[in-house]
């Protein structure tokens, strides 16, 4: 079973801004929009690509490759060509501390 | 039995002591420091590169694992499945990338068919071996894994069969890992002109849950006329990467039938090729692939048509259970003056979650304007009606699924035709799948 684990200071990560982190056994990117983290897999559900690469904006995540987006807050697909979710994984903060907790099926 | 192992990392010096300690002719010592240089010099794959695109190799971490040039307990190593039960002319095995044991029957150690650990034998024989090491079967500066393969090779085999000598009985070879081991194993199968052999060639860890690396090579020759039979099952546990280059020359008239069955790794990424380089050679290559959990299994296949006249068919069938994934990706090429080539390449996937993914990509390149080649490729999920026709008949929808993997795969247990081994596979596949929902 998963837990939290900490990953970052929240004043690491500009707003809007995200990082590309190793969480266990996931590649993950963490987005800091808005005042809130959020979390999803580093992958592209249309084809693999690296969405920590790609451009943030609002909440939306495009993968630098064929330009499919997310909702950075649920992994939803919102355009074409990706039409399932990513997996998007659990986030707190405390204090000056961001957790992770990775989502497992 | 005890363990007497020097663990050593891949820092400069100790790749130097690992070098030194291997008490080689100058000649290969040379090929393994340019080969070091190189891995020193290339950066690691990136997911910008095609071949790379769809394979994260982002969190292997080579630091983890060491060189290991001691001795290693027999009783660490698993079971080998292939060799059950059969009568074997050779055996050769080798645990953590150190040979432990070999053997050969007489019979045609004396017809001077040379067999073993190639640690051994280039101590015996490195001047008969000397050409084929150098020859450079697969390309040691491929990427940054084989100039780290050819830098670091060690606990391989090889079989040299001399011209016209048939080895009636099969050779098996196994390399095996240890919880969280490393194995550089460098696989070499020579068959001169009319030879001919079976070769099982079988990895495996202790336990299904174990990690490890393997990056290994596998390099064969075949002569004119040569008929080679290699069977290759990986089944290492579900946490090693598993990075590999394998080719085969065939020459003229000369056959090879090649099965390959992939259970195991956490990451396999495999570059397959077969060159035809002589008149009328063929060459016909089976793959089963069965994964589950999060594993990937990527193989990168190339059927190279050098000479006219030449016939090649490559089959590879995967099933994917849970949010496991399989890349295949599949090269025919056809040089300028290969004409008369007959070559087939097919791939099918069979879905047995929504959640496993299937990448398949077929290619074509050829440069000849007289041949046939074909392609082809399907993926689907089980078919409701199946399960439920087998359920009506009595059995469970485990057991109506277990049949319908096993069906999708008996196109290739057809073509093996060592009865143990096909067995041995069936049951393996079998055991591995679950409830299909």
């Amino acid at each position: 079973m998963s837990e939290f684990v900490k990953v970052a200071k929240v004043s690491e990560i500009p707003d809007p801004g995200k990082r590309m982190l190793e969480v266990e056994d996931s590649v993950v990117v963490l987005f800091h929009v808005g005042g809130q983290f959020y979390c999803l897999d580093d992958v592209c559900t249309h084809d693999g690509g690296p969405l920590g690469e790609g451009r943030l904006c609002d909440h939306a995540i495009a993968c630098p490759r064929h330009g499919a987006q997310f909702d950075i807050r649920t992994g939803k697909p919102l355009t074409m060509p990706a039409i399932v979710p990513t997996l998007a994984h659990d986030v707190k903060v405390e204090g000056d501390d961001v957790y992770v907790k990775i989502r497992e099926e | 039995m005890t363990a007497l192992a020097t663990e050593t990392g891949f820092s400069q010096a100790s790749v130097d002591a690992f070098f030194e300690s291997r008490n080689e002719p100058g000649w290969l010592l040379d090929q393994r420091r340019s080969a070091w240089q190189v891995f020193s010099e290339m950066a690691w794959p990136g997911r910008r590169e095609e071949e790379w695109s769809r394979t994260d190799i982002r969190l292997f971490k080579l630091d983890k694992y060491t060189l290991s040039t001691g001795q290693k307990a027999a009783a660490q190593a698993p079971r080998s499945v292939l060799s059950q039960g059969i009568h074997l002319a050779g055996q050769s095995t080798a645990l953590d990338s150190v040979p432990f044991s070999a053997s050969l029957d007489g019979r045609w150690a004396e017809q001077g068919v040379l067999f073993g650990s190639l640690d051994a034998l280039i101590a015996e024989h490195g001047d008969r071996l000397r050409p084929y090491l150098q020859r450079r079967i697969t390309n040691p500066y491929h990427d940054k894994f084989t100039a780290l393969h050819a830098a670091c090779w060690s606990g391989g085999h090889v079989l040299y069969v001399p011209r016209g000598v048939v080895v009636e009985l099969p050779i098996h070879v196994f390399s095996a890992l240890t919880d969280g081991g490393a194995d550089f194993s460098r696989t070499l199968v020579i068959l001169e002109d009319g030879a001919e052999a079976t070769v099982l060639a079988e990895t495996a860890s202790g336990g299904q849950q174990e990690s490890g690396l393997h990056c290994g090579a596998t390099e064969i020759l075949i002569g004119r006329g040569a008929n080679l039979r290699f069977v290759n099952l990986q089944d290492w546990g579900h946490g090693v990467w598993h990075f590999a280059h394998q080719r085969a020359l065939v020459g003229a008239d000369a056959s090879l039938q090649w099965t390959i069955a992939a259970l195991g790794s956490r990451l396999s990424k495999v570059n397959q090729q077969v060159s035809l380089v002589g008149e009328g050679a063929s060459c016909q290559v089976n793959g089963v692939l069965f994964t589950e959990g999060k594993q990937q299994l990527t193989y990168q296949t190339l059927q190279h048509h050098e000479a006219a006249h030449c016939h090649s068919d490559f089959l590879y069938k995967a099933a994917l259970q849970d949010r496991s994934r399989t890349v295949w990706r599949g090269m025919i090429k056809v040089n300028p003056g290969a004409q008369k080539t007959d070559g087939y390449q097919r791939n099918d996937n069979l879905l047995l979650s929504d959640h496993a993914r299937a990448d398949s990509i077929p290619g074509l390149e050829i440069e000849a304007d007289d041949v046939r080649c074909t392609h082809g490729s399907t993926t689907g999920k089980v078919d409701e009606e199946l399960i439920f026709y087998a359920m009506t008949r009595g059995f469970t929808r485990r057991e109506a699924a277990r049949m319908i993997v096993s069906g999708f795969f008996q196109q290739i247990f057809d073509r093996i035709t060592i009865e143990s081994v096909r067995e041995a596979l069936g049951q393996a596949i079998a055991a591995r799948v679950r409830e299909y929902q």
